[in-house]
């Protein structure tokens, strides 16, 4: 239950398609028609940029006068600010990240998937069908996203495959978020790695010499492309997951290669692996603000793209921060590494990893005793997501929220002492950290931020203010927000 | 006049697709069979005039074993 309005989650509940959210971004004017045409290079880039630097309110924005593409629709930042996160998951526009969090995290664990499944012949994503004469560059309007990227990146796709060794497995076919390069009219590259999913699949396909089909859903239901980077068990269904944690139905079809893919995708590729073949992929601005090289990966060639009629392509604007990356995973970072520390640690009170993957995170604990928020901080440096990505960790008391960086910066400030900062020399890293001496091996920092606490001495004859808190102040906040009319 | 590529500064190009509008061309995309860059000839100079690129990230394809593989393919 929605504890400021019903209205909008009934709303949100009601969505089946992309096309439908937009709908409902657009009663809420958070989506918007750019009025002027736009060339592919560098108009769109510029604009989704300018359109970043407004974290908490940017709409999205539907391109329809791209020079050169009469006739087709692009779409970007459909995830790419906290008030559009925030009407996805039911509530007012202007509900804090805290707030949201907090809804994530009640969500999880919902076994309550709804995947109704419709004929392929009925299913608006085959409503256009083109077999022959597939030429990517004539049915997507395709751009160079980042100055030196080396081709024009599909960067949000829902890419669907299922396990060559079990291809029967509904819960091991995998959909998951893939940057594709496409190499020609009907050829692309697909950059995974072998701890992904995917990735899996294909060195399955390499080693055995199985084909492997794939299905490439652009212009996805909401849901799908916000819980799809999830990291969730290898043999569970990214559908199920998305299903239960939005409480809403996700319409099932089949594709023409014979995956299981969205009944109202914009836009899907269907396409196979090329066995051995590899072709020059990259440089792609990455998550972390920074270009990721040249190598080369794997190819697949496209067999079959089906289509609802007057397509919109949703695409990612993604590079240095903030972008709709950023929001689009933020919250789903957090999640897992709270869930798991929370295990054995019910201290623990909230974490925010939403910079750069969690480069950078924030973890709010209940402190017990001196050195405990250390012990914490490393724990979390042992969970899957922290191993790699955790570079920078700050610990700060259950009374700071960790999503207000006012208040973490007032940590700090407050309660940090030089001794309290730990560096973990030569650890496990992720590959593209720009700052990384060797790739995929780094320093990891914890910064205790937390208050001192017995045996440790506090010091001198201090004592925190205590502002009244809880929920009676959440409530009053509120509703300074609902009377500022933001709703 | 042969058309080099802006990354490689190869030859081998192909034309993708040509954008067009009332039957005008507005803008053509290419393709280096080389190095697989993709460029319109539309774009700002910084990403498609070989001069002004940076060079950090000019690549020679001739020598496609110094670049990393992503998934190696299996040997047989």
């Amino acid at each position: 239950m929605n504890k400021y309005s019903d209205l909008p989650i009934k709303l949100a509940s009601s969505v089946r398609s992309m096309r439908d959210f937009l709908d409902l971004l657009s009663s809420h004017d958070q989506c918007i028609t750019w009025p002027d045409p736009v060339m592919p290079e560098p108009d769109i880039r510029e604009i989704c940029v300018a359109s970043g630097q407004d974290v908490p309110g940017a709409p999205a924005i539907l391109f329809d006068k791209i020079r050169g593409y009469p006739d087709k629709r692009l779409v970007t930042g459909v995830h790419g600010s906290w008030a559009n996160l925030a009407i996805l998951l039911g509530h007012p526009k202007n509900t804090t990240i805290k707030a949201m969090f907090y809804d994530i995290i009640s969500r999880w664990g919902s076994e309550k998937a709804q995947l109704p499944r419709v004929k392929p012949d009925q299913a608006p994503v085959h409503e256009v069908r083109i077999e022959r004469d597939i030429n990517l560059y004539d049915i997507l309007p395709l751009y160079r996203i980042n100055d030196f990227d080396g081709g024009y990146y599909i960067g949000k796709a829902n890419v669907v495959s299922r396990d060559p060794n079990d291809p029967d497995n509904f819960g091991k076919q995998n959909v998951g978020i893939y940057r594709i390069q496409p190499h020609g009219p009907d050829e692309f590259t697909l950059m995974s790695v072998p701890i992904h999913d995917m990735g899996r699949h294909m060195q399955a396909a390499e080693e055995t010499g199985k084909p492997l089909k794939i299905a490439v859903m652009l212009g996805n239901h909401p849901a799908m492309a916000m819980f799809a980077a999830t990291p969730i068990g290898y043999d569970e269904s990214e559908y199920s997951y998305a299903s239960a944690m939005m409480g809403s139905p996700i319409e099932l079809t089949e594709s023409g290669n014979g995956l299981d893919i969205q009944a109202h995708a914009e836009i899907v590729i269907e396409a196979e692996y090329i066995h051995g073949r590899r072709e020059f992929e990259g440089p792609f601005g990455e998550f972390p603000g920074s270009y990721s090289g040249v190598r080369r990966a794997p190819t697949f060639k496209v067999t079959a793209v089906s289509h609802r009629k007057n397509p919109i392509f949703e695409n990612i604007y993604i590079g240095r921060g903030w972008t709709e990356h950023d929001t689009l995973i933020g919250l789903n970072t957090s999640a897992p590494i709270y869930a798991q520390l929370k295990k054995e640690f019910p201290e623990v009170v909230a974490v925010n990893a939403l910079y750069q993957h969690g480069l950078t995170g924030i973890i709010a604990v209940k402190n017990r005793f001196a050195g405990f928020a250390k012990s914490v901080a490393l724990r979390a440096l042992s969970t899957p997501h922290g191993l790699m990505y955790l570079k920078n960790l700050i610990m700060v008391d259950a009374d700071v929220d960790p999503f207000d960086l006012n208040q973490v910066m007032w940590a700090l400030s407050v309660r940090t002492r030089a001794s309290d900062i730990m560096v973990l020399n030569d650890m496990a890293m992720i590959m593209i950290d720009p700052a990384a001496v060797t790739p995929g091996k780094g320093h990891h920092l914890i910064i205790d931020a937390t208050t001192h606490m017995p045996p440790d001495p506090i010091g001198g004859d201090v004592e925190i203010v205590t502002p009244p808190s809880g929920p009676a102040i959440d409530a009053l906040a509120a509703r300074i927000r609902a009377l500022q009319g933001g709703n | 006049m042969a058309l080099n590529c802006p990354r490689c500064g190869g030859d081998k190009n192909r034309v993708e697709h040509q954008g067009k509008e009332d039957g005008q061309v507005i803008w053509t995309v290419h393709y280096c069979t080389a190095c697989c860059f993709t460029w319109r000839d539309t774009e700002p100079a910084l990403s498609i005039d070989s001069t002004k690129r940076r060079k950090v990230f000019q690549i020679d394809p001739s020598h496609p074993e110094r670049f990393g593989v992503v998934i190696p393919p299996v040997a047989r």
